[in-house]
């Protein structure tokens, strides 16, 4: 049997059929997207960035240990999410295909983040911790945790409009939040280490890791877009709609604590907390508009112009870094 | 906000967006630049994000430079700022220290970071022609890499080089006489050609080593294949690319007769020097790098494909090591044909090993029978296309292996009677005769092109060309003797054969000059020219030298022999190779070899990090035609550097001359190098880019370069589709959709903006006036919280600034 829209609740026989002419297009090109990036950690030559890691000053390397620690359980943490949260109530075939892999591109990532604290034998331990001792990032992964868990202990009912606030709710702290602030968030750290010559080759597979999160991103937006599509009623609850642009700002501001308490009154891989702050700005306000919210900010330029080395076209010395453009095939 | 530097002494002052101010319009002295306000207010504007509540003098130096190098895009200004403010930073510290190049020569001297034989030049005459109005050549991008890895450091890695100090002492490490050694340093510092980088590195320093390349040959014996592992290790430790042909290593399955057992094949032995490789890269200023060649007749060969397949079987695969075939015209003509390849051991049929051209197809053949007549142990047969597909499958996934071919190499051994040219090397440019007592060394230098067009732009300027090919000759046939040789073997090819490999950059940048579109047959005339202008040159100069200081000595013994060889006595038995010059096409600030312009906007990932590389020529071009703005740049980003689809630009510029590298037809970069190929007596080593869209045309392609001769073919760049999320500029990822967007908007901890751009204000010193005059502009709110101080930023708007109490 068929059961059609995003989400709903199906026997496991239930849509097994793919339509030829699928319902939501965008997560088949999705999925082949995601398909298409698929790339693994021994695609990169770590280890050789080991003589930097060494020789970062005791701030740089605080950056980049906090990074790789907050990185390394929150990507386990998407992957319980989409497990236990939301993922068990989508039905639509390429829904399904397109967040599996997701799941998937997360165990990548879980992978990479390992490999590199095995790679400079970091303390493992107390990074897989680090979001649970440090008070800030307990705070970025709790304000996640503390609602999705409302799905992971059955409280969504599709069928209800109330339950798919819910659903919305954790897709959008999952996907877009934690995927598309926090992490955006971090990766401007590990970019400006490349900019200033550091780390090469962890970043180089960071920048596989930002081509995949944009396509995550996208899962998330899409699926909201569509959910506030097939239930109209949501958007019509003008109290609702209040709280999921305070959680942004919140979870926005909660970032602005940490960058403060990492960058404050200091410069670090050329980095300032006024310019990281005004990054986070422009980040949060493309995320708000689009899930078509006016932008809270008000910032319209990327204020980190070295991102738009991001954006280009990239040809790699091969003898001197890991290439990443040989992993799309 | 208050904010204090630390200056060098120890002493605090107030961070004053003035001083700051001064010290850009200092950089900007001499430059003829029409809107210097403008400019210098964009950079303030980027210094006042960066700058936080304390920070050294030195720290201020590194922000101001990071806030220009932003700009870059923005202005063909700001890269000449970029690289002003970054020599600053360089010689400031360095003027203290030494008074001049002398005496800084006599520091490295007696450091022993330089030899002692540098001071065996009339410093003095040096001195006098090292000329540092030649810094200004040097674009930002060239000179961020000759700090961060070309000039000497002394024990504590303090820099002790500038660029014309840098120049003059690479010279001097090849120079006979002081005249010698300031012509070479012209030549160099004006970027008209310059040596490779090992040369660059090494040259006039106590770690002799100037060769770029070295190819070795494993024989099918443990204690060779051990030894050229050693040997492979020394050569690597001294940032050499190693080339090694283990065709000869029998396959897996075959006899060991002193065993009576089986081998493991060929992949665990490639695996050692795997591990080799990447155990010698860790140090060193670049990593190390090695290639192995096998020829494809191999029967291990479908385990070689998989070499650089980044999942399967850890032992099997070998992640620092780059891969190539050395490809039969016999295999290319049976895949052409869709004829059966077949595939050997080469302990059983070792003949083709050594057997090319002829020999080896009628040596192919009579194994093919002897095969189907079942009188062969280990062998195998597969359809040539499919062969040739599945290969082409691996290139296009994994880079890996590159494409060479035997027979073409083969058919130009200036040295048959030496020995075979059994592979070539890391770039596969190099094409000399080696064998496992004689390990073949390249070093190598490049022109660039760029700098050889005539003041008119109508044509090359060939006199000039002339001198700088007799120039670089000379120099490079001078470095042999100098050089260190980490092994025997390769000691020996050098004294026997005296190889040498001149080559050319900035070829795509000429052609612009010129007015000359890469894509047309103009430009492939025009390659066979320089080509053979170049043959032609070097070849009379290393005549000449024969005649000065006597012919290679393997030509003399053939002589003498009686079986001499049928050319004129020259110095070097080869002369020519172009390489990737992947390095120094960024320090000569132009087009990389004979490749097209990459894009007109990418970036650049590189041991020193990453850059972007905009087309200065496409820049200032439409900076002329007062065309060129941020719009154009965000525009130009949108189409990924390409301005083929750019209405606005039709009839403002020939978007012909702009096409980037995935827009040049293959076929028209394959007949390029083909044209190039036609002269060069070694290889030519050629990356071919390929659009997504064409990669069902892959099969075409390579039989295509192989028909038309090219000895080599290099990386193969497929144009990737999958990309991130544009960070800098915004895409509308919801359409029409409205999402909440029916709701009204909440006003979030919004802040003022600081720093609007405004247009340029008159500057009156009347405090009341300026306030007034910000009143009118900003509101009384505005102007009143910049009065209080209590601002998280001070402005940056030069109105607010100069009424900002922590400004002033």
């Amino acid at each position: 049997m068929q059961q059609s829209g995003l989400i709903g609740k199906t026997s496991v026989r239930d849509n097994i059929i793919i339509s030829d002419n699928p319902r939501y297009p965008i997560f088949k090109e999705l999925y082949i997207k995601q398909k298409k990036a698929i790339w693994f950690p021994e695609e990169l030559n770590i280890q050789q960035d080991v003589l930097d890691y060494k020789a970062l000053t005791p701030v740089e390397k605080e950056v980049f240990d906090m990074a790789v620690g907050y990185f390394s359980s929150s990507e386990l943490l998407v992957g319980n999410v989409l497990v236990n949260g939301f993922f068990p109530l989508l039905i639509d075939p390429y829904a399904k295909m397109s967040f599996t892999t997701q799941m998937f591109v997360e165990n990548i990532h879980s992978d990479f983040f390992e490999s590199i604290m095995q790679s400079f034998a970091m303390d493992r331990d107390k990074l897989y911790r680090i979001t649970q001792t440090d008070p800030l990032l307990y705070k970025k992964q709790d304000i996640i945790i503390r609602e999705v868990d409302k799905l992971t202990y059955g409280k969504g009912d599709p069928y209800t409009v109330a339950g798919r606030k819910l659903i919305l709710k954790s897709i959008l702290l999952n996907n877009i939040v934690m995927e598309g602030i926090f992490f955006y968030s971090t990766f401007a750290h590990f970019f400006a280490m490349k900019d200033t010559g550091k780390m090469k080759n962890v970043v180089s597979g960071v920048e596989l890791v930002l081509i995949d999160e944009s396509l995550h991103l996208q899962n998330g937006i899409e699926a909201i877009l569509i959910l506030l599509d097939e239930t109209p009623e949501i958007v019509q609850d003008e109290e609702f709609v209040q709280e999921i642009q305070t959680v942004i700002i919140d979870s926005a501001s909660l970032e602005f604590e940490y960058l403060e308490r990492m960058f404050g009154g200091k410069t670090i891989y050329g980095l300032t907390f006024r310019e990281l702050k005004r990054y986070l700005q422009y980040i949060t306000d493309r995320r708000m508009e689009e899930l078509g919210f006016e932008p809270a900010f008000h910032v319209d330029e990327n204020p980190l112009k070295f991102l738009q080395k991001e954006d280009f076209k990239k040809l790699t010395n091969f003898f001197e870094v890991s290439s990443t453009e040989y992993t799309n095939y | 906000m208050n904010r204090i530097v630390v200056k060098r002494d120890g002493a605090e002052e107030k961070f004053q967006t003035r001083k700051i101010v001064n010290a850009v319009f200092w950089l900007l002295e001499g430059l003829d630049v029409k809107d210097d306000y403008d400019l210098v207010y964009r950079i303030m504007k980027e210094v006042d994000l960066k700058v936080p509540e304390r920070v050294t003098t030195e720290e201020l130096d590194y922000l101001v430079l990071k806030a220009i190098e932003q700009l870059i895009p923005r202005n063909t200004i700001y890269d000449r700022l970029a690289a002003r403010q970054l020599l600053k930073i360089i010689t400031r510290k360095l003027d203290l220290r030494f008074k001049s190049f002398a005496e800084f020569i006599h520091f490295g001297v007696q450091e022993k970071i330089l030899k002692k034989e540098l001071l065996n030049f009339d410093l003095m005459v040096l001195e006098k022609a090292v000329d540092e109005s030649r810094n200004d050549t040097l674009d930002y991008f060239g000179l961020s890499v000759l700090q961060d890895r070309y000039f000497c450091r002394d024990r504590n890695f303090e820099l002790i080089e500038k660029p014309q100090w840098f120049f003059m002492r690479v010279a001097m490490g090849i120079a006979d006489d002081e005249t010698q050694a300031v012509k070479i340093y012209h030549k160099l510092s004006a970027l008209e050609y310059l040596h490779s980088t090992p040369t660059l590195y090494n040259s006039g320093t106590t770690t002799s080593q100037y060769s770029s390349c070295y190819i070795n040959v494993v024989e099918d014996d443990l204690l060779s294949i051990m030894d050229k592992v050693r040997e492979t290790s020394l050569l690597a430790k001294y940032a050499g690319g190693v080339g090694t042909d283990v065709t000869r290593i029998r396959a897996t399955g075959s006899r060991i007769h002193s065993l009576n057992a089986k081998s493991s094949g060929i992949i665990p032995f490639i695996k050692i020097f795997d591990s080799t490789v990447n155990a010698i890269q860790q140090g060193g200023r670049r990593r190390s790098s090695q290639v192995v060649y096998i020829q494809p007749w191999h029967v291990d060969i479908e385990a070689f494909l998989d070499l650089k397949e980044t999942t399967g079987n850890a032992y099997l695969r070998t992640p620092s090591l780059n891969t190539a075939l050395w490809m039969p015209d016999e295999m290319m003509r049976r895949i052409d044909k869709g004829e059966m390849l077949y595939f050997f051991d080469p302990a059983e049929c070792s003949g083709l090993v050594e057997a090319h051209g002829e020999a080896f197809t009628k040596l192919y053949k009579e194994y093919i029978k002897q095969a189907e007549a079942g009188k062969l142990r280990l062998w195998k047969k597969m359809d040539g296309r499919e062969f040739y597909k599945k290969y082409l499958f691996k290139l296009a996934k994994t880079g890996h292996p590159w494409l060479t071919f035997k027979d073409a190499h083969n058919r130009q051994n200036p040295c048959p009677a030496y020995s075979v040219i059994n592979s070539s090397n890391l770039c596969t440019e190099i094409s000399i005769p080696n064998s496992s007592q004689s390990t073949a060394v390249c070093t190598l230098a490049s022109i660039n092109l760029a700098k050889h067009v005539n003041a008119g732009k109508t044509d090359l300027d060939w006199e000039k060309l002339h001198d700088t090919i007799a120039t670089a000759v000379k120099a490079l046939d001078n470095i042999m003797d100098r050089n260190f040789y980490p092994s025997e073997e390769s000691k020996k090819n050098t004294m026997d054969l005296r190889p040498m490999g001149l080559g050319v950059m900035g070829f795509a940048e000429a052609l612009l000059d010129l007015g000359i579109s890469y894509d047309s047959d103009r430009a492939v005339t025009l390659a066979g020219q320089i080509g053979e202008f170049m043959k032609n040159t070097a070849y009379s100069k290393s005549a000449q030298m024969a005649k000065e200081r006597g012919a290679f000595p393997h030509y003399l013994e053939m002589q003498q022999q009686g079986k001499p060889y049928p050319y004129k006595p020259r110095r070097n038995a080869v002369l020519l190779a172009i390489a990737p010059t992947a390095s120094i096409s960024i320090i000569a600030g132009t087009t990389s070899t004979i490749d097209s312009y990459f894009s007109n906007i990418y970036a650049r990932d590189t041991l020193s990090g990453k850059f972007i590389v905009v087309n200065k020529k496409l820049m200032a071009q439409l900076e002329a035609a007062d065309q060129w703005s941020d719009e154009m740049y965000e525009t130009i980003k949108t189409w990924n550097g390409s301005v083929q689809h750019i209405a606005e630009l039709e009839g403002v510029i020939d978007r012909e001359l702009y096409k980037s590298a995935y827009e040049i037809a293959p076929a028209r970069q394959v007949d390029i190098a083909a044209a190039f190929q036609r002269s060069v007596d070694q290889a030519v080593s050629k990356s071919i880019y390929i659009d997504e869209d064409l990669r069902d045309k892959m099969e075409d392609i390579y039989l295509y370069a192989w028909n038309q001769g090219l000895k080599s073919t290099y990386y193969c760049f497929i144009d990737k589709t999958v990309k991130g999320e544009k960070y800098t500029t915004q895409v509308n990822k919801r359409g029409a959709r409205r999402g909440f967007g029916s709701r009204s908007p909440v006003s979030a901890a919004a802040e003022p903006e600081t720093g609007s751009v405004v247009e340029t204000v008159a500057i009156e010193n009347d405090v009341q006036a300026l306030e007034a005059q910000a009143r009118q502009q900003f509101g009384d709110a505005v102007v009143d919280k910049v009065l209080s101080g209590n601002m998280d930023s001070c402005p940056t708007d030069p109105l607010l600034a100069k009424i900002c109490p922590s400004c002033e």
